[in-house]
Parts: structure tokens; sequence; C-alpha cells
């Protein structure tokens, strides 16, 4: 039995099919490669991809994966029907959505609910580990909601405001 | 020695000093904030106290705080580590006044070397090389000013007399400009510090940051254990560091330790410290701080010298004479410490904080790591980005930097964004390799490779996704009555249940249920 699935890498959207009856996997309907999965639970995977060990480090992430290979830490979520694509899974806000790109605490917010901003102004300061980081309109607009208040920490991926983009 | 001490400090450096501590039989007083409870600093300690809220200004900061919990646990002495208060003379009084040994130097040394234009003055009288320079300027004397640019050359670095941070500096590259950096940097100085007075730099370029190690007894005692090259910095901070330095030989080495011992004895130092130089292209080097603590960097040193810095620290400031050094005061081989901080290389170092839900210290040969990290920790937000310090030791420099890509690929660390892919690319850096670097290489020179296409890794961790998805969904469908409770969720309900009953020996069950 064949199985497809369709997963984000990268901000890049992939296939990937195993065939189990032929022991093989291939990637974007190119050359099937042979796959040893034998044995994998969650947690370490030691797959042996055409015959060479390769070590992955899985967990769950939201509705996507976290995955760790060789030193480099992939975020791996399903492709874009359903779900949304949330800030630290290679997507980027939904329009008229502030996504917090990073867990910290919230030291400022520039912005009240009825603001106009134009594109890139800054609309509130995170800081985590010592650093401030601002966070920008991504289009002009007018703010109708604000999620979170000076001195408040934050969860990567949190609502944190939300806008009304201007017409045109 | 003492019989028990408090580290008022937390991370890995709590960890690190508290390990000497352990192995010598010294009892450790932790202290700790709220987010900080589940800490393994917290956890080794013979005594913790807490003292108060996440922000170090309601917590590691509060000097009262911290003498109260060494009086009330009876410490005898006070470890600062690195950061904090470690550097902060009114501490190292309050310490005094208590009747607490400061394992650190005297208020003295640290108020004589914290004010930038009195520490060069008392270099130049202890005939340690300075930039050439001009101190004690009135911003609103140009006519000094304009004489003294003009005999110290171009570029030149106006900076603010009492600073720090970078603030107040200003590049000047012709005498035009120059009164209008005396005007920015006397103003920015005085809003900063209180105090407009600044002074006058040459501007040495293209150069290294190489720092000697010190320690100091109270017996007269000043030794040099040679020197770090941290030339690797990305805004003033080092990100990886080495012992010896490529552009030491020995000859300079020795010409660097003198000065550095120089340095010490001019202000009565006494325990550890690091006096930094710049080096430039010519082998010229001149002295620039000295940082009045253990750095953290120390590690390094204490590969390619043998020693356990720590204890001597603790050695010296409970009054006793260095212990003699059994063979003369060279390197041994190479060193190389990585800075694993938890920010996202592929996202301009942006800082990642959260659980970690696994690690996987690197083993082996000439390896260590020293880290706060654990399963389980909820890195918190408002420390430092260093999570740990991956350390190597081979027998050459191409050696160590070999050992150090083995340890960092054997290095796991889930939950949070690492820069482990920072460091793996820095070492494919043909500049790196061959160590032809200065302060500003990495800015000018270096970029991380694609995030996206083209990462052989990518692939792997594709099929593992789809692979650890196409279980989830057989879970999921499975008619069973816990249908529901996939297959992620039993497996970490498995994982907890063993934790706790500590069954399997820790780590092990991770793969021996997956051979």
């Amino acid at each position: 039995m064949a199985t497809r699935h369709r997963l984000v890498i990268t901000g890049e959207e992939h296939s990937v099919v195993f065939d189990d009856a032929a022991g093989t996997v291939a990637i974007d309907d190119g050359e099937p490669l042979g796959l040893d999965a034998a044995g994998a639970v969650p947690g370490v995977f030691t797959l042996l991809i055409e015959g060479r060990p390769r070590r992955a480090y899985v967990s769950r992430r939201g509705n996507g994966f976290e995955v760790i290979v060789e030193g480099r830490r992939f975020l791996v979520g399903p492709a874009a029907a359903g779900g949304r694509a949330r800030a630290g899974l290679g997507g980027k806000d939904r329009p008229g959505e502030v996504t917090a790109p990073l867990a910290g605490v919230v030291i400022e917010v520039r912005v009240a609910v009825g603001d106009h901003v134009e594109a890139g102004q800054a609309l509130l300061v995170i800081e985590a580990m010592k650093m401030q980081n601002e966070l920008q309109a991504p289009v002009a607009g007018t703010v109708t909601a604000t999620h979170c208040q000076a001195g408040g920490r934050v969860e990567q991926g949190a609502l944190v405001l939300e806008y009304e983009p201007d017409a045109g | 020695m003492f019989k028990r001490i408090l580290l008022a400090n937390r991370g890995e450096i709590a960890l690190r000093v508290q390990r000497t501590c352990r192995e010598l039989g010294i009892e450790t007083v932790a202290v700790y904030s709220e987010p900080d409870r589940h800490q393994l600093h917290v956890r080794d300690a013979d005594l913790a106290v807490p003292i108060g809220p996440g922000p170090s200004s309601e917590s590691y900061l509060v000097i009262d705080k911290i003498i109260d919990a060494a009086r009330r646990t009876g410490a005898e002495a006070i470890h600062p580590g690195y950061g904090f208060l470690s550097e902060n003379p009114r501490f190292a009084d309050a310490c005094e006044t208590a009747g607490i040994a400061f394992i650190g130097p005297p208020a003295a040394a640290m108020r004589a070397l914290g004010d930038k234009v009195s520490a060069r003055k008392l270099m130049e009288q202890a005939g340690v090389p300075v930039v050439p320079g001009a101190n004690d300027i009135d911003p609103s004397d140009l006519a000094r000013a304009r004489a003294e640019a003009e005999r110290i050359g171009f570029p030149l670095l106006v900076k603010a007399a009492a600073g720090g941070g970078g603030r107040g500096i200003r590049v000047v590259e012709r005498l035009d400009d120059l009164e209008a950096a005396m005007r920015a940097s006397g103003a920015e100085a005085a809003s900063s510090f209180g105090d407009a007075t600044i002074f006058l730099e040459r501007y040495i370029q293209r150069s290294r940051h190489v720092e000697v190690q010190i320690m100091a007894d109270a017996h007269g005692e000043v030794r040099a254990y040679g020197e770090r090259e941290c030339s690797v910095q990305r805004r003033h901070q080092k990100l990886t560091e080495e012992a010896p330095s490529v552009a030491v030989d020995a000859a300079l080495r020795r010409r660097m330790c003198d000065a550095a011992i120089a340095a010490a004895r001019s202000c009565g130092y006494r325990n550890a410290g690091t006096v930094e130089f710049l080096l430039d292209d010519r082998g010229e080097f001149y002295f620039l701080e000295v940082n009045a603590r253990l750095q953290v960097e120390h590690p390094v040193t204490e590969l390619v010298y043998g020693v356990d810095l720590v204890r001597q620290q603790l050695l010296v400031a409970a009054g006793e004479p260095l212990p003699p050094h059994t063979r003369p005061l060279e390197p041994y081989g190479w060193a190389i410490e990585a800075r694993i901080n938890g920010e996202d290389p592929y996202q301009n170092f942006m800082p990642s904080v959260g659980l970690v839900t696994q690690v996987e210290a690197p083993l082996g040969p000439g390896t260590r790591f020293d880290t706060m990290l654990c399963d389980g920790l909820d890195v918190p937000v408002f420390y430092d980005s260093l999570l740990g310090k991956l350390i190597v030791w081979a027998e050459t420099r191409e050696l160590a930097l070999r050992r150090m890509r083995r340890a960092l690929l054997d290095l796991v660390i889930a939950g949070v964004e690492t820069n482990i892919p920072f460091h793996l690319a820095l070492l494919d850096h043909p500049d790196y390799v061959s160590g032809a670097v200065d302060t500003g290489w990495l800015e000018r020179e270096f970029a991380m490779p694609d995030a996206g296409a083209g990462d052989p890794r990518a692939e792997t961790a594709l099929i593992a996704a789809a692979l650890a998805a196409s279980m989830t969904s057989a879970a999921a469908n499975g008619a069973t009555p816990a249908a529901s409770t996939n297959e992620w969720v039993r497996t970490n309900r498995l994982r907890a249940l063993e934790q706790r009953a500590g069954a399997g020996g820790g780590r092990g069950w991770r793969r021996g249920t997956g051979s």
C-alpha cells in the first residue's frame, strides 16, 4: 500500500510517498529510495535510507513535528489545506492578525484599538533573554483588538493583535 | 578552606562552580528566582533559598537578598559567577561588611579597573601598552582635542570616560568630523552616565580580541595562564573561543603574559581575572580592559593548562597560596568552546525560549559540555540566551576542529531553537578553519547558508516527519477505546511514568524500544 503525505518544511511544500510493499520512499515523486524504518517509534528514529543510517529526533509540535537531524532543528507542518499556518511552522500570519514570533515578556504596546498604522510601524515590543524585539505592522491598517498588555507574558504563535487592513 | 559557600548566580556557571565545591567537600547554598526553582544547581545544592520573582532586578541583582540568604544559611563565602553582581564593588563591600568572603578581587581593584580612564592611566604607569590616545577631554575643549587628534592620527574613536556597552562611542574618520562626534558622545555620556568627560583613542582596525587569564593570591603570587582567542563576535558578543591563539607564538605569549601580570600587580588584584588586549595584524598588542571575574570561556584555559580555575579561586579567597604548578606554564594541545545559545541562526539570531523536551549531551574523548539544560527544563525569558558551552580538547587545532564538528553533531536539544547550525556552518568557512579572523570578520564575511533547499538534512527530516504522521494517523484511526489517545500521547505518558519510577536507568529506554 502506498501512502502519500504532503508536508511543509522550511517554507516549501513537498510530497512524501511510502511504498510499504517495495520498501521505498519517494520525495516529490522522484526516484524511490530504499527505506528501512523497522521498529521506529516516536522519539528517536534510526532510518536506513539507501542503506545509510540517518538519525532523527521527532516530537509533536502543534499539528506538525519538530525533527532534529545532525544539529539542525526543522519544524515540519502539514500542507496548507485546513489548519492555520503559525509563525514558527514556516507560515506567515493570516491577514488581519499579528502573532508573537517568539515567547517573551511584552515590554510595551505602542498602539491602541482604533489607531491607524502604516506598514512597518512598531506595534509592540517583546523582550526575551535580555533582547528586545519589535513587532511591526505587516501592512497599513486600523487596530481592531489587542490581546496582550505590557508586563504580560506571551507564548510563541500567540495572537497578540488584530487589525483591519486598509482597502485597496 | 570554606565549609559552605553561597552561589550568587544561576544557569551553567552556578552548576560549574558547584561541581568543584562538591568534589572538594564544600557545601553549597543555591539562591533561585521563582522560574528557576527546578534548575539543576538548585537540585544539587545542600541548601536552597528563594530570592524573589523572575526579573533579575528583583532577585539575582538584589544585594540585600543575597547577603541575607548567606547570613541565614551560615555561608562563609559567596561566589558571584559572571554577570549579575560579579563586578559590582558595592556587592564586594557588602560581603566584607557582613563578614563573608567575596570570591573575587578586592572592591578597590574593581573600582580602579571599572573606570576606563583610570584603568588606562594605571596601565600607562605600569608599563602596559595601551592604545595611543588622550585622556580627560572636556567635550567643549575643541582646541586641545584637535591637537591630540592630530597626534594620534585617524581614524580614531571618541569614547565616554564613564561609558560601557558601546554607548557614547563614535568613529571619526577625519578632523572635520571631530567636533560633531565629541558633542554627540559627550551628550550621550552626560545623559547615560551623568559625566560628559570623553577620551580619544586610535581606532585599530582589523584587530583580534586576545585575552590573558590571570590568577593572583594574597601572598604575592600572580600567574598568567596564557591567552584565549575570542575574535569571533557578533554585536560584541563572543560566540566561540579557543586557547591558544593562532596569532600568538611563544615569544608574544611571554610578552602578553608579562603585561597581564603587570596589570594585575598595578591595582593589587587578587583571585581570577582576565586582561583583554587588542592584537593588531603586526603583532602589537594594547590593553583593553580587565574583566574582574571568572569568564564564560574559562574552560578552554582549564583544558590546555590542566587546571581547575574555580578550585584556585576558592583557595585564593580562603587566603591560601596558589598551588605550585608542576610543569611549565605553556598550553598543551588545543581547546575550543562553542557557546550554545537559545537563538535561531536562520532568523537573524532571534531568541528562542520554551520547554526543552530532550537533551542529549555529546560524549567521548576530549568532550565537555557545561550546561544548565535537562529534559523538561522551561528556559526562562528573563536571562541571557546561553544554554550551555560545548568545549573540546585535542592534540592540535585541526583535530580540535574535527572533534568540535563531531561533538556538535552528537548534541541534541529539542524544544527550542539553538545556534548549533551556526557553529557547524562556521566550521565550513575557510577563514575560520585557518584562523584568519578579526573582531569584525563574522559580521563582515560570514553568512548562514540558505535555510531552504539544498540542505540534505531536510530530506531526512521530511521522511521522519512523514513516518511520524503515518504512525499518528494509524493510531488515531484505530478502533480501540483509546482511539483518541494517539501514539504520541501514550508514549509520553509511558515516558512520564518511567521517569517517575526512575525505571530503566535514565535515557536508555528510548533506544531500547526502538531496537
